[in-house]
């Protein structure tokens, strides 16, 4: 099939706004009547507030207003969320985090709100803490909820009361009571994939505007502007059409910006301050400590296989760090649950995930969603297998990889349109051993690491897209989405669906960026990787119906069937006459001024189908789409600083038709990139007190260009997907999946040490060199 | 205090606090938000300027150090009229897609362009370590170190 603009690495259409500097992020909107929001944190992760003193701060000028438990209409039933309502906006009895927000302070200035901040008394006293998931689960640890169990939630999720257990996801699949029957050798493991944070470079921030008819205007860094929403009407007994949520740019998001964060604080301090427009802007501190974090896994994982190396069980129990509130990690648990089988056909399954309150902040999304910790534990597990067996790794996964007509642990059963994981994972290794591994010198050792990958689309079981598509006069064409642009390049990519199936040049398409929930469709949010899918679908839905309406027009003048119409994107014709779409696209007029038809607007949906919800007895469910991948690395070892470099990083993913040939790339790179700094740098430390030691872009250390590998290859297997868009499938978060476990293989071909959990420093590295000499 | 200045050539005599900072002072003084903050502690280098032909991370730059300073942001190097032109390190992030976010993109073109000014044929390794200088999540740098290749070549053919 030949496309005009589909296929093709065009210009971002961005791109000249975010060079020139004038892409306009949150920090950027100005405002009249503009106050300042400023909070106290608790300092501690876990107490009961005693009393809050705000009389000092009051007093201070240029103070408009202090909101905490004292304050009228803050109440202890004030709880939002969207799948565990456990989440007060401000502290009320209990502190769960040290980041929790005890009060906030309006002011004038951000330098008059903390001088008043300052003076705030507290009163605390302070609780046994815990911070371990496992911990957490001991009968004998701190109880963080005392009403777990009794928040609303959504059926789906079994809570344990009187436990930190917020949810219980068992998945079952086969003989699950006797997953290891057949198996001739078993090996098992613990694993760690630390709480980490998505550092986007941009720090969170809102705006947020009581008027007086009682509507709440709110401009958010936000990935969710319809969730937002969503929790905001909830929280505020608010019809939705009195709500509106504004998205501009936004400077990255990696899941750190979905779901909700510092919405519902915001809008509950506006709520005292009507008519003035708040605006509350995190220090890269408080985004660390104030909004969401990512991962948080301790694992035990145990594959049962025959003496070929053919599988025959799985059994993991995951426990979740998932912080003071479950509510953003719900779905979480219950991916990694199902997904920490990998790209594997396993008769037999027992798959525990335990999502558990802990004294951190809480924990929700993050690039990958629950596959890049279950994934990391099998890859990792399936090298000790080969070991054990004495077969080939690779020969092991070559004969355990899904084929069409195999169930995975879901009980779903794989087609070809899911892709093919052997042809990825052959054109990687194809490609990694075109240059040799360097023999081992007295400066360095040298590895060669593997893993294969699967993602699903985490998403609500009635997820949608939605797009309103206007053609101007000039047949231009303009179209609306929720869909947010975070840098993953999605204005450029939908342009280019919607010329190609519009059949005009993509010059003609502008997709609006500027997200207003009270004008633009709803869409579910932006996660999972589903935009290109998702909204691409609803696009082509769309611009059928625009197509449709030049057509129906076109049939009023020709007096013909609809049928014996052909639209080529300049004209529509019949026979050998036709008509220019300038003529059409307000209705045709006629030349005494009369006019038939009407103008070209349309709407176009996307509804993901046949999306079920997990079964409470096996946790089995249908969930959406699966891209398969394979990637691995040649890395070194530096013996005298225990530094691990990557020398070339190899990546391929099925991905069906590639919309942005270059896009897709710059996904890739990104996400391996990202994926190392989970291999070997990125964690959350805490000290002694529970006190979040890791809070800023120095002690957390992200990758930086010193960690780039010195080659990166991307293979784009374009095997097409037919519900997608011109055959695409979902891409964006899966090139991180598979990079620590390529990158951990590969330390363990070099030194035949095995590792687990994550991340390897140098001083990890030093550590497990010495030990070996 | 008070503080004279020239930014993107023009003169400013502003009232600042002496604890401002120059990102502060451009932000929310002078509006020139294509400079970012991004950690506001020196880290991240997406509020990087060029100060008396050096960059700098303006986050922390104090008023006493700008009297009678000349500061070129982002704004100062785009396109001044219709008829402008992208600025050949602007063309060459576009042209190597190193532009995603675009959050940390002025603070890349910025440090560039004092690299550049200063020494048009910069080595691969002064390159880098002035790339090093920055943070980006979401390229992998490569697609940024292309376009810093790109963008000397660009420059020296003009």
């Amino acid at each position: 099939m030949s496309y005009n603009v589909v296929g093709r690495s065009i210009i971002r259409a961005d791109a000249k706004e975010k060079v020139t500097g004038a892409a306009i992020y949150i920090d950027d909107l100005r405002f009249p009547r503009t106050l300042y929001l400023k909070v106290l944190r608790a300092g501690v992760p876990h107490a009961q507030i005693k009393s809050i003193d705000t009389t000092e701060a009051e007093s201070i000028e240029g103070v408009y207003k202090i909101i905490s438990r004292n304050t009228k209409r803050v109440e202890k039933t004030l709880l939002y969320g969207t799948c565990i309502f456990d989440q007060p906006p401000i502290a009320f009895d209990k502190i769960r985090h040290a980041g929790e927000v005890v009060a906030a302070v309006i002011a004038e200035s951000e330098k008059k709100a903390l001088e008043a901040v300052k003076k705030i008394k507290v009163e605390l006293v302070e609780l046994p803490f815990v911070l371990d998931p496992i911990e957490a689960t001991s009968s004998k640890a701190p109880l963080i909820h005392k009403r777990n169990g009794e928040y609303k939630h959504l059926s789906t999720f079994i809570p344990i009361p009187k436990s930190n257990i917020f949810y219980k996801y068992h998945l079952k699949k086969g003989d699950h009571e006797n997953v290891f029957q057949e198996a001739a050798v078993i090996v098992e493991d613990e694993f760690e994939y630390p709480l980490m944070n998505h550092a986007a470079i941009e720090p969170h921030g809102a705006v947020a505007h009581w008027d007086h008819t009682g509507e709440l205007h709110i401009w958010s860094s936000s990935q969710a502007p319809f969730v937002v929403r969503e929790v905001l009407a909830d929280m505020f007994k608010l019809s939705m059409n009195k709500i509106q949520v504004n998205v501009p740019f936004l400077g990255g998001g990696f899941g750190g910006k979905s779901d909700y964060t510092i919405e519902p604080l915001l809008a509950l301090c506006a709520r005292y301050v009507p008519g003035y427009y708040l605006k509350f802007r995190l220090t890269r501190k408080e985004v660390f400590i104030g909004t969401v974090l990512g991962r948080g896994l301790k694992g035990r994982m145990k594959i049962g296989a025959k003496q070929d190396g053919i599988f025959v069980g799985l059994e993991a129990q995951l426990y979740f760090s998932d912080g003071a509130y479950a509510d953003t990690s719900c779905n979480v648990v219950l991916a990694a649950g199902h997904n920490c089988a990998g790209p594997y056909y396993f008769p037999n399954c027992s798959l525990q995930s335990f999502g558990v309150y802990t004294n951190t902040p809480p924990v929700g999304a993050m690039r990958g969603y629950g596959h890049p910790e279950g994934q990391f534990m099998i890859e990792r597990l399936i090298e000790q297998l080969a070991l054990k067996l004495e077969i080939n790794s690779r020969e092991i996964r070559m004969k355990n990889f899904l084929k069409p007509g195999d169930t995975n642990s879901l009980g779903q059963k794989i087609t070809t349109d899911n892709g093919d994981i052997r042809e990825c994972f052959e054109k990687m290794i194809k490609v990694l051993e075109v240059d040799p591994l360097p023999e081992k010198d007295d400066r360095y050792i040298y590895g060669r690491g593997i893993a294969a990958l699967v993602k699903s689309p985490v998403q609500a079981a009635n997820a949608s897209s939605n797009v309103f598509l206007k053609f101007n006069e000039d047949l231009t064409v303009n179209i609306s989405t929720g869909g947010t642009e975070m840098g993953q390049g999605c204005l450029t990519v939908l342009a280019q669906i919607a010329a190609e199936s519009l059949k005009v040049s993509v010059e003609k398409i502008r997709i609006n960026y500027e997200i207003n929930s009270q004008l633009t469709p709803y869409e579910w949010q932006t996660v999972a990787s589903m935009t290109t899918m998702r909204v691409g679908n609803a696009i082509i839905a769309a611009c059928d119906k625009a197509i449709t309406q030049f057509k129906n027009n076109a049939a009023l003048v020709f007096n013909c069937d609809f049928d014996d119409l052909v639209y080529d994107g300049r004209t529509v014709s019949y026979k050998d006459e036709s008509i220019p779409l300038e003529n059409l696209v307000l209705g045709y007029q006629y030349e005494d001024g009369h006019t038939v038809g009407d103008p070209v607007l349309a709407i176009g949906s996307s509804v993901v189908r046949d999306v079920t919800l997990p079964n409470l007895e096996t946790g089995q469910y249908q969930p959406y789409e699966w891209t398969f991948g394979a990637q691995g690395c040649d890395i070194s070892i530096e013996k005298a600083t225990g530094r691990i470099r990557v020398l070339h990083f190899v990546t391929a993913l099925d991905i069906g038709k590639v919309i942005n040939p270059e896009t897709v790339i710059g996904q890739i790179t990104g996400g391996v990139l990202m994926g190392i700094g989970a291999a070997v740098k990125e964690k959350i430390l805490f000290d002694e007190y529970g006190i979040m030691k890791t809070t800023n872009l120095k002690r957390y250390q992200i990758p930086t260009i010193f960690d780039m590998p010195d080659k990166f290859t991307c293979i784009l297997v374009e095997n097409i997907q037919p519900n997608g868009p011109f055959g695409a499938r979902p891409m964006a978060e899966h090139p991180i999946i598979g990079v620590p476990p390529a990158i951990l293989n590969a330390f363990q071909y070099a030194t035949g040490i095995s590792l687990t959990k994550l991340p390897v420093t140098p001083e990890k590295v030093l550590e497990c060199l010495k030990e070996r000499s | 205090m008070e503080v004279n200045l020239v930014v993107n050539g023009r003169k400013y005599t502003l009232t600042v606090d002496p604890k401002d900072s120059l990102l502060s002072i451009l932000r929310e003084k002078l509006n020139l938000t294509g400079t970012k903050n991004g950690c506001n502690q020196g880290h991240c280098g997406a509020c990087t300027v060029v100060l008396n032909g050096k960059a700098v991370k303006s986050c922390l730059i104090r008023p006493k150090k700008l009297e009678g300073g000349n500061v070129i942001t982002i704004e100062g190097i785009s396109p001044q009229s219709p008829d402008d032109k992208l600025h050949p390190i602007q063309e060459a992030f576009i042209k190597a897609t190193a532009v995603q976010c675009g959050f940390c993109t002025p603070g890349y073109i910025m440090e560039l362009y004092a690299l550049y000014e200063r020494n048009p044929n910069a080595s691969e390794q002064e390159i880098k370590s002035a790339l090093g200088e920055h943070l980006c999540r979401c390229t992998g740098y490569k697609p940024i170190f292309d376009a810093a290749l790109l963008a000397q070549e660009l420059l020296k053919s003009k």
